[in-house]
């Protein structure tokens, strides 16, 4: 699990997003283990105190929990899974149609352009997931 | 954090309250404070000469001040603290024609805190030769080996002069695993450098020196939280007014 | 303590080639010394008395008795000393410098040791200590070898049966180095030991405060010096006395165990205040 942070986000930020997306492609389970605040220090390549802030974040937020003395836990809460989704999905389409409005394309023309080009790339992105 | 806040008023940090300092005429300090938080990674960035290796020489008394304070958790530096902050100079700190398993049986004599068994535990990590002569390594491998004589003591803060600069790519890499695992865990950390880029995702806390005087200190990820400005960014704003 | 004989311990093993390499020069120099130089006066003597027929009474009248003490005067035996004394000389130096110069950081090493930093300055100090007194040892084992030797070349006839203490005695510059008296001997190398404090602290006037630190050294010697000496002087400048001689030898034993006090007082707090890296 690479990831290649941008230096003007907040590197737990960072962090987070990244489990929230893998979270939301299924790759994290609900209900499956999260590695270790230190593993996940070193396989990121941050510094450990920035890895236990992404956590925190995580359970305030419910996203995962931990028992006791077990290792943390990716949440089976329906609802907060489904918000997840529903909040990546607002958050790339109003990307989306930011950059698009800045090139002042029209809602039709968008739309178009969307369904022609999904299509398209869906085949590639597969075979990119299994990377 | 949560034991930080507890221990309120006593907070465990390094703290450097106004030193100045002067070679000859030169003022080479001029009223430089920070502080640096066990548990923290704290950057004292800066190009050269600006004055980072002599603070971090005065916090370990290798150097006096001409006035102003250090305190490491409240305390004084005294012959006791060395048991507790370590300093990792920018060159080896072992007499050039000992192997390294003497340096670390020097070590061992002379430090209670020295932990044997995360020192071979990084002469693993770092793939070092227990039988080789400090004399004969290249940089790279010299700046590992001064960094797991550092390293492998057990204490609670770590003071770095310049741990990457002029080493391969590769012992670059290499060195900077170090600053996410359990080696610095808990521990209060500062490193001096004049080229960030190796490290801006690893600090939490960075000082920004020029000519003795600090120019700014800021939280990292409160800059990129609150302002969306890269350490760089600021950097150049600082710097270029 | 237990650092104190640790740095000990480290400071010896790391002159410990070069103090080897004293030791061997000397054993080598000095015992094929002893041996040329009875056989070359065995060769003198069996030339004069058999070539030439020089009656022996005449040949011992003209070229003496072989002793000790040809061998003691002689470069083979003064020579190693002498390189010996310069090389302890140089290191009382080097011992501090070595830790500063060249790529080597290690006084750094040794100031961030958690021990008191007079410790080094005292290991240091021993260190020198305990190398002059092994060559003075060494030097009073071969002594007896050299003077067996030569009684064990030379025939009865042409010796002086000499002790090689008497032979010291009568050869003056060595008395020195080798008092008679073992009072004579702790004057004289607590003396050294003394200048060893003076310059051992007026180097770390140097390493403390540079250019200026080199006269504060000098400084600092020219005062011991004189408080040292000012009895004496006081003694003959105006003639008289007010003391005994026995009594101003003991002011001179106190004043002089005062000044090393007062060295390693001013080291520690140079070592602890003002030193740098």
């Amino acid at each position: 699990m690479g990831l290649k942070f941008n230096s003007r986000d907040p590197v737990y930020v960072q962090v987070v997003q990244h489990f929230k997306e893998r979270i939301a492609k299924g790759e994290l389970e609900p209900g499956g283990e999260v590695p270790s605040r230190r593993e996940l220090a070193n396989k990121l390549k941050i510094n450990p105190n920035t890895a236990q802030r992404a956590y925190r974040e995580m359970e305030e937020e419910g996203l995962i929990f931990t028992e006791g003395n077990l290792p943390s836990r990716v949440t089976k809460d329906e609802q907060i899974l489904r918000a997840l989704r529903e909040e990546l999905i607002m958050e790339a389409t109003s990307a989306f149609i930011t950059s698009m409005r800045s090139i002042k394309v029209p809602l039709d023309e968008m739309l178009e352009n969307v369904k022609e080009n999904y299509e398209k790339t869906s085949n590639n992105e597969g075979k990119g997931e299994n990377d | 954090m949560k034991k930080l806040r507890i221990m309120r008023g006593r907070e465990k940090m390094i703290e450097v309250k106004n030193i100045t300092k002067n070679y000859g005429r030169k003022k080479v300090l001029k009223g430089v404070s920070f502080t640096a938080n066990k548990g923290e990674i704290t950057c004292l960035i800066g190009i050269n000469g600006v004055g980072k290796t002599t603070i971090m020489n005065a916090i370990m008394n290798l150097t006096p001040i001409k006035s102003g304070e250090i305190l490491i958790d409240g305390k004084k530096v005294d012959k006791a603290s060395y048991e507790k902050i370590t300093f990792i100079p920018d060159e080896i700190t072992m007499l050039q024609q000992m192997r390294i398993e003497e340096a670390m049986e020097f070590m061992k004599d002379f430090y209670t805190s020295w932990n044997q068994k995360r020192a071979d535990e990084m002469l693993h990590f770092f793939r070092l030769e227990k039988t080789d002569r400090i004399s004969e390594l290249s940089k790279g491998n010299r700046a590992k080996a001064n960094l797991l004589l550092g390293l492998a003591l057990d204490v609670d803060y770590v003071l770095m002069d310049e741990p990457f600069s002029g080493i391969d790519i590769f012992s670059r890499e290499q060195i900077a695993e170090v600053f996410t695992s359990h080696l610095i865990e808990e521990r209060g950390v500062i490193i001096t450098t004049h080229e960030i880029h190796d490290i801006e995702h690893l600090i939490d806390k960075a000082v920004l020196l020029d000519q003795g005087v600090i120019l700014k200190e800021f939280d990292a990820e409160e800059v990129r939280e609150k302002e969306g400005k890269s350490i760089v960014d600021v950097m150049r704003e600082v710097y270029r007014a | 303590m237990k650092n104190y004989l640790k740095l000990v311990n480290f400071e010896v093993n790391r002159f410990i080639k070069v103090y080897l390499s004293l030791i061997g020069i000397t054993v080598v120099l000095q015992l094929v010394g002893t041996f040329l130089k009875s056989k070359s006066y065995l060769k003198e003597a069996n030339w004069m008395i058999y070539k030439e027929g020089v009656p022996v009474q005449e040949f011992l009248e003209m070229n003496g008795y072989m002793d000790l003490v040809r061998v003691l005067g002689s470069w083979w035996f003064i020579f190693p000393i002498i390189i010996c004394i310069a090389v302890l000389l140089i290191y009382v130096f080097l011992i501090w410098y070595r830790d500063w110069f060249g790529k080597s950081t290690f006084i750094y090493r040794l100031l961030m040791l958690p021990t008191a930093r007079i410790n080094i300055y005292l290991a240091k100090a021993t260190t020198i200590f305990l190398m002059v007194l092994g060559l003075v040892a060494l030097q009073l084992v071969l002594l007896p070898i050299e003077n067996k030797m030569i009684d064990v070349m030379i025939p009865d006839e042409f010796q002086m049966a000499l002790t090689s203490k008497e032979a010291i005695s009568s050869y003056h510059p060595l008395s020195v180095l080798f008092p008679n008296y073992f009072s004579d001997f702790l004057i004289y190398y607590g003396i050294g030991f003394m200048v060893v404090f003076l310059i051992f602290t007026a180097i770390l006037f140097e390493r403390s405060f540079q250019v200026k630190g080199i006269f504060y050294g000098i400084i600092y010697i020219a005062i011991m010096m004189g408080i040292l000496v000012a009895p004496i002087f006081t003694v003959l400048f105006t003639g008289k006395s007010y003391l005994y001689p026995l009594e101003l030898f003991y002011l001179e034993i106190i004043l002089g165990i005062l000044v090393m006090i007062l060295s390693i007082l001013i080291s520690r707090y140079l070592l602890n205040k003002k030193i740098t890296v």
